[in-house]
């Protein structure tokens, strides 16, 4: 029966494939670094995955290889980068499985991490007991600060949520004070970690600034009609539109509040704003919309880095936000090894604990492991996504208010 | 109570064609959201790239979807009705089938146009009717969704071909007695069905934000509505997906946003407790 | 036989000793991949205990699953390791309990999406909870459970669901499972309390789902609804389940273990081709093997086994259908009755919609008598049988079985109380041999038989219905008249006081016909009060003591045969006014 025959086989190639693990040359030189990462290229997380983290590796790799590799003072020469990726299908177990495979069975001298706040804390622990450094930028979370003391090895790079809030706050603070606008918020947030941990800081920190919450409700992740939640914001007359949203609702939140004329004077979505097809989406109806994070579009690094990244994914751009800052991170992750000057994971992790490095984004250095003055607020003036806050960042751009009514 | 009947008309366009496929041709088919997902970047890219309007696109991606579908049928599925026993065989064969199904569909779609999310702006014009506003293009693909409805309704109620597809969905060893080809019947149901959520995806590819992983999404909500409706029942389905869009949009306005999705399944749930074939369904299995 | 299951035994703690030490040999990956491996073997083979004998395919056990994991993860750092396992399980049972209660009357295609409805529902609920009460959706586990620690828990809770498995399949209870899959009404009939026996095996399953989910969730230790309550788990399980072979207990297993080893080779060579060549293997695999992996090592369903090792323990657990029995009262003559009545009905009354399909009915059935129910089609004889047997409820009236009342009682009981049956369109339990359909006769009537006795009961009833050589063959393969045949070799396993044949001899030829009847005749003289429906006027007139005639749902004579056929109403009944 051909079954039998074909499914022996199956099973034979698997043990072979499972055993001939690849052969180990500990004594020689290594050829080239090896790179690792298990990362989203199917299931529900693709979508985050392949817009913020995974174009900035290919670019990074691409940057690398192109500039000749990552030179080793130890060898005196530089070596190429060496990828093995794996996909995590968006199930926690196997990009787990896919850490250990990297660590212990490719043996690759660092791995990149997943993208998600979820899969970078899943990730956390394996990184640690493996003694890799762990490059979390797409997690924001309060609890950062504590991850990062009980892993020395992990980084944080985007900011707690309570800086994020914190952030925005402050902003509407300053306008209060203008007397430009009053005191009532609609907010809405979406029932996943990040919005939930944002929408918990936001709401402590519009209480101390003596912020009204008019509205005050939580969405499912999933949902696709904002009309209702929408109206009731509306109907609350806030000033001060705020939604703690994920890319597809995020959309749709822009699109329903565009339709329904909901013009209040400031009007906030959070992930996806920074995303280049949302502005591909909305054209220059978006102008004056707020998103987190942000970008110096004027800095010469950006510019530079826009260009590399359109040759490297055939011509799409990168998001505003995180996608530059996960490019620093591996810049970061390259001067590291090149100060220290040969694979010893243990002083890379140290360097990049005191260091401080140059890269796309600006001048990094990490306090506590983390890194505290990144873009927080963002807006888009003239087709460009301008970081409004920390005001005192070099090419911190004046917000653009009121926010113009939407076209049509 | 507009925006709910907006979106529950849309519940009931995606799930339309699965009625057709599971309650005529038997096939449980789990790949069915991948088309819907095939169809609506298809329609992505027609637009954004060669500038086709999404209502032209409609009448490229249907037919397209149907010669596929019924080549589908007739090349992957046609061995397995005729090897099944019985329907439970059927059953279980379609679900593995289909299952590898989804992978492949989706996996071409990821290679094609990769992970990102596809979204664009096409007739995003809002209108006033009845005191709430709402976009065109919800409302268009809402027409469409009724249009097509009645038209399959009269289709399967006052034609030969529709007498034969309801009769095989009754039951299929009885029709094959009173001399219709029910292989040919459940081919073209399939297919049908093929071209309607082909037709789903093109319509709401104009208001809503997607990516290829999300196909499942689409399939769940289409086995919810149809189950819910009754197995082949099209009025069903249609009343089904009704009674859950309005649900959810009061849920949201009334109760609590964070409970919709939540209202959604219990009311799902609650009518299969107190119908345990769905709102119009016949005897089980 | 005995040998060979002792060997199994052997191997069984051989195999479990020789992984048992595989952490220590190996770390990183390759344990990764066993903690994958077990976990799923655990979720197939908890899944095909209950699924794969009664055919109901569910779809919650990223339900159970996602509750064990949230269990782990509130519980985690505040009690024992062992003990958050224990509540764990007990959760699972009690949501098991609640998910079996309300899926009772669903079946087919609604069962599956029902619990896959309910998973979400869940998933949604736990997800609102968290936002609303605790404030974070994401939990943290940061207990000391080690790689090794959560492979040995596993692999100890594989052994557990081996030997569970093992112990239902020779035990009363996985027959019933078998006869529940194989035909639900008839499983009513032979006495299995269906609502028992799926509500203790689908929870049992529950219980080894959640807990695999709260051993798994440390390995994580950060988890939010997303990741616990994530449906592509219930849908690989299935599918490992599937494939594999989900009728053997062993069968889930093989193909945990190669599709496992797929994933992870296609996932490490081909990352960016994975979905496509996962689904074209997929494919190959359903078209070459439809039976499963289990149908290339065996041909056809699994054989009932009934004594040997692990019997004692199996006949305990069969003990879950048994219930403390009052015995029943002694059949007394009424006054001025020369012989006293088995069965009375009286004010019966049954509608469908606006169709009254008995009216009004009063009947009664003496001890010892061959009772003709006859009358046209339609005119609700088979109606009233079902009512008898407790398959329909009536709309009102009353029915007394020895003097009990009956109307209220659930086929099971009706048929523990003494009443068999037959059906109009036979129903044999098709995947299983003739000997097999008897003992589920015997296995669950009060008292029950089981173990070697009851293969040595069931024989010879097969032989007395004259099916001795063809005793080992599926049921599904025997002509339609030895399937009546069967059928009425199970009923008579039951040991019945009153019998009832829906149209038993229709359709034999004129030998097989004197056969049947004689036959018949037989049971009444051995005491047996009989109901037959019959349209054999032959049959009718040679064997009843007393007919009744039913038109229209309503009686309309009743007397000997000779006499009620005679009646111008009852031939203008059946004939129309022309003939009268």
């Amino acid at each position: 029966m051909p079954g039998t025959l074909r499914n022996t086989l199956a099973v034979a190639a698997a043990i072979a494939a499972l055993g001939t693990a690849p052969a180990v040359f500990g004594q020689q030189a290594p050829t080239a670094i090896k790179i690792g990462w298990a990362i989203s290229k199917t299931g529900p997380y693709v979508g985050g995955a392949s817009i913020t983290t995974l174009p900035a590796y290919q670019v990074w790799v691409k940057d690398v290889n192109a500039a000749g590799g990552i030179m080793l003072k130890s060898l005196g020469k530089k070596l190429p980068v060496q990828v093995t990726e794996y996909d995590d299908r968006s199930n926690s177990d196997e990009m787990i499985k896919g850490i250990e495979r990297l660590a212990t069975q490719d043996k690759v001298d660092f791995i990149l991490p997943p993208w998600g706040t979820a899969f970078n804390l899943a990730a956390g622990p394996i990184l640690n007991r493996y003694g890799y450094p762990h490059l979390a930028v797409t997690a924001t979370t309060d609890r950062a600060p504590e991850l990062a003391k009980r892993w020395p090895n992990s980084f944080w790079f985007l900011g707690t949520s309570t800086q994020g809030a914190h952030a925005l706050v402050d902003v509407l603070t300053k306008l209060r004070t203008e007397g430009k606008i009053g005191s009532n918020i609609a907010l809405i947030s979406v029932a996943d970690q990040f919005g939930i941990e944002l929408a918990t800081a936001g709401r402590a920190a519009f209480k101390k600034a003596k912020f009204n919450l008019a509205y005050d409700k939580s969405y499912p992740l999933g949902l696709q009609d904002m009309q209702p939640i929408l109206t009731e914001a509306m109907r609350s007359n806030a000033d001060v539109f705020v939604a703690f949203s994920y890319p597809p609702d995020t959309f749709a939140i822009t699109a329903q509040a565009r339709l329904l004329n909901y013009n209040p004077k400031i009007f906030y979505t959070a992930v996806g704003t920074a995303f280049p097809v949302f502005k591909q989406k909305f054209g220059a109806s978006i102008e004056g919309q707020m998103g987190i994070g942000g970008i110096n579009p004027q800095s010469q690094e950006f510019k530079d880095y826009l260009k590399r990244h359109a040759e490297t994914t055939g011509g799409s751009e990168p998001d505003r936000w995180a996608n530059p800052v996960t490019y620093a991170s591996l810049q970061i992750l390259q001067q590291a090894i090149e100060r220290v000057g040969r694979i010893d994971r243990a002083a890379v992790i140290k360097e990049i604990q005191t260091g401080s490095f140059d890269t796309i984004v600006g001048k990094v250095k990490l306090q506590n492991n983390l890194r505290v003055d990144g873009w927080q607020v963002g807006q888009w003036q003239g087709g460009e996504y301008y970081g409004l806050y920390p005001e005192n960042l070099p090419g911190a751009h004046k917000i653009l208010f009121p926010k113009p009514a939407w076209t049509k | 109570m507009l925006p709910g009947l907006i979106l529950g008309g849309m519940y009931a366009l995606v799930a339309m064609g699965l009625t057709l496929q599971y309650g005529v041709a038997r096939i449980m088919n789990l790949s069915y959201g991948e088309f819907l997902v095939a169809a609506a970047l298809a329609t992505f890219f027609l637009y954004t790239g060669l500038g086709v309007s999404p209502l032209l696109g409609l009448l490229i991606a249907v037919p397209a979807a149907y010669v596929l579908n019924w080549a589908i049928y007739q090349l992957l599925l046609v061995p397995l009705v005729r090897r099944a026993k019985n329907r439970d065989m059927l059953e279980v064969d379609s679900i593995l089938a289909t299952f590898g199904m989804l992978f492949v569909v989706q996996g071409l779609a990821h290679v094609l146009v990769g992970g990102q999310y596809y979204s664009y702006s096409y007739l995003s014009i809002p209108l006033s009717i009845l005191g709430s506003t709402v976009a065109l293009n919800r409302l268009i693909a809402l027409l469409f969704a009724a249009l097509i409805g009645l038209a399959l309704y009269f289709a399967l109620t006052r034609t030969r071909a529709g007498m034969a597809i309801r009769a095989v969905a009754v039951d299929p060893v009885s029709a094959g007695l009173v001399a219709i080809d029910v292989r040919r019947a459940s081919a073209f149901a399939f297919a049908l069905g093929g071209a309607l959520v082909a037709a789903a995806g093109v319509l709401v590819s104009v208001f809503l934000t997607l990516n290829a992983s999300m196909g499942v999404v689409f399939t769940t909500k289409a086995l919810i509505v149809v189950i819910m409706g009754g197995v082949g029942n099209l009025l069903g389905a249609l009343l089904a997906g009704l009674v859950l869009g309005l649900a959810e949009t009061a849920v949201a306005r009334l109760i609590d946003p964070g409970l919709t999705l939540a209202a959604n399944f219990a009311l799902f749930l609650i009518v299969l407790l107190w119908r345990p074939t769905g709102l119009f369904g016949g005897a089980a299995r | 036989m005995r040998a060979a299951t002792a060997a199994y035994g052997m191997f069984g703690l051989a195999l479990s000793a020789l992984l048992a030490v595989v952490p220590l040999l190996v770390s990183g990956y390759y344990l990764a991949l066993g903690i994958s491996v077990l976990s799923y073997t655990v979720l197939a083979t908890s899944w095909a205990l209950f699924s794969g004998p009664t055919r109901y395919i569910s779809l919650a056990t990223a339900a159970f699953f996602g509750i064990g994991a949230y269990t782990a993860a509130i519980l985690g750092e505040k009690l024992p390791w062992p003990l958050v396992l224990a509540v764990a399980a007990l959760i699972g049972i009690a949501v098991a309990l609640v998910v079996g209660l309300s899926t009772l009357r669903l079946s087919g295609i609604y069962f599956v999406i029902f619990t896959f409805g309910l998973t979400e529902l869940v998933r949604q609920l736990v997800t609102w909870y968290e936002v609303n009460i605790h404030g974070s959706v994401g939990r943290y586990i940061f207990v000391d459970v080690t790689q090794p620690v959560i492979y040995w828990y596993l692999l100890a809770l594989a052994a557990l669901v081996f030997l569970a498995g093992w112990l239902i399949g020779r035990s009363r209870l996985g027959l019933a499972l078998r006869v529940i899959g194989d035909d639900e009404g008839v499983a009513g009939h032979c006495g299995i309390d269906i609502t028992r026996a799926k509500l203790t095996v689908f929870s049992l399953s529950a219980v080894f789902m959640t807990v695999t989910g709260a051993i798994m969730a440390p390995r994580w230790t950060y988890i939010d609804p997303a990741i616990s309550f994530n449906a592509f788990t219930s849908f690989q399980t299935l599918i490992m389940a599937l494939f594999g072979g989900a009728t053997r207990l062993f069968g889930p297993l093989l193909g945990v273990v190669p599709l496992v080893v797929l994933f992870e080779l296609l996932g490490a060579h081909f990352p960016n081709y994975f979905s496509i060549l996962l689904g074209v293997v997929f494919m190959v695999i359903v078209y070459l093997l439809p039976q499963g992996v289990a149908g290339l090592f065996t041909r056809g369903p699994p054989r009932l086994r009934t004594v040997g090792i692990g019997a004692r323990l199996a006949e305990r657990i069969g003990r879950v259908f048994d219930r403390p029995q009052a015995s029943p009262p002694p059949v007394a003559a009424a006054d001025g009755e020369a012989v006293p009545e088995i069965l009375a009905t009286r004010g019966l009354r049954k509608a469908f919609g606006g169709l009254v399909a008995v009216d009004n009915l009063e009947l009664s059935v003496r001890k010892g008598e061959i009772l003709g129910l006859i009358g046209p089609n339609g005119s609700g004889k088979t109606t009233v049988l079902n009512l008898i047997s407790g398959a329909y409820r009536a709309d009102a009236g009353e029915i007394r079985f020895r003097g009990q009342r009956i109307e209220a009682l659930k086929p099971h009981r009706i048929a523990q109380l003494g009443v068999a049956r037959t059906f109009q369109l036979v129903r044999v339990l098709g995947s299983m041999t003739c000997v097999e359909n008897v003992i589920a006769g015997l296995a669950f009537r009060s008292p029950a038989v089981w173990g070697g006795r009851a293969e040595q009961m069931a024989r010879a009833l097969v032989d007395r219905v004259g099916l001795g050589a063809r005793a080992g063959m599926p049921a599904d393969e025997l002509t339609y008249v030895d399937q009546k045949r069967l059928e009425l070799a199970r009923a008579l396993a039951m040991q019945p006081e009153l019998l009832l044949l829906d149209e038993w001899l229709a359709g034999l030829n004129p030998a097989e016909l004197n056969d049947g009847i004689a036959l018949v005749r037989s049971l009444r003289n051995d005491g047996l009060s009989i109901v037959v429906v019959e349209h054999v006027m032959d049959a009718i007139r040679s064997l009843c003591d007393r007919c009744v005639v039913m038109n229209a749902g309503c009686k309309i004579a009743q007397g000997p045969p000779a006499v009620v056929l005679a009646d111008r109403e009852v031939v203008r009944a059946y004939l129309g006014d022309a003939d009268a």
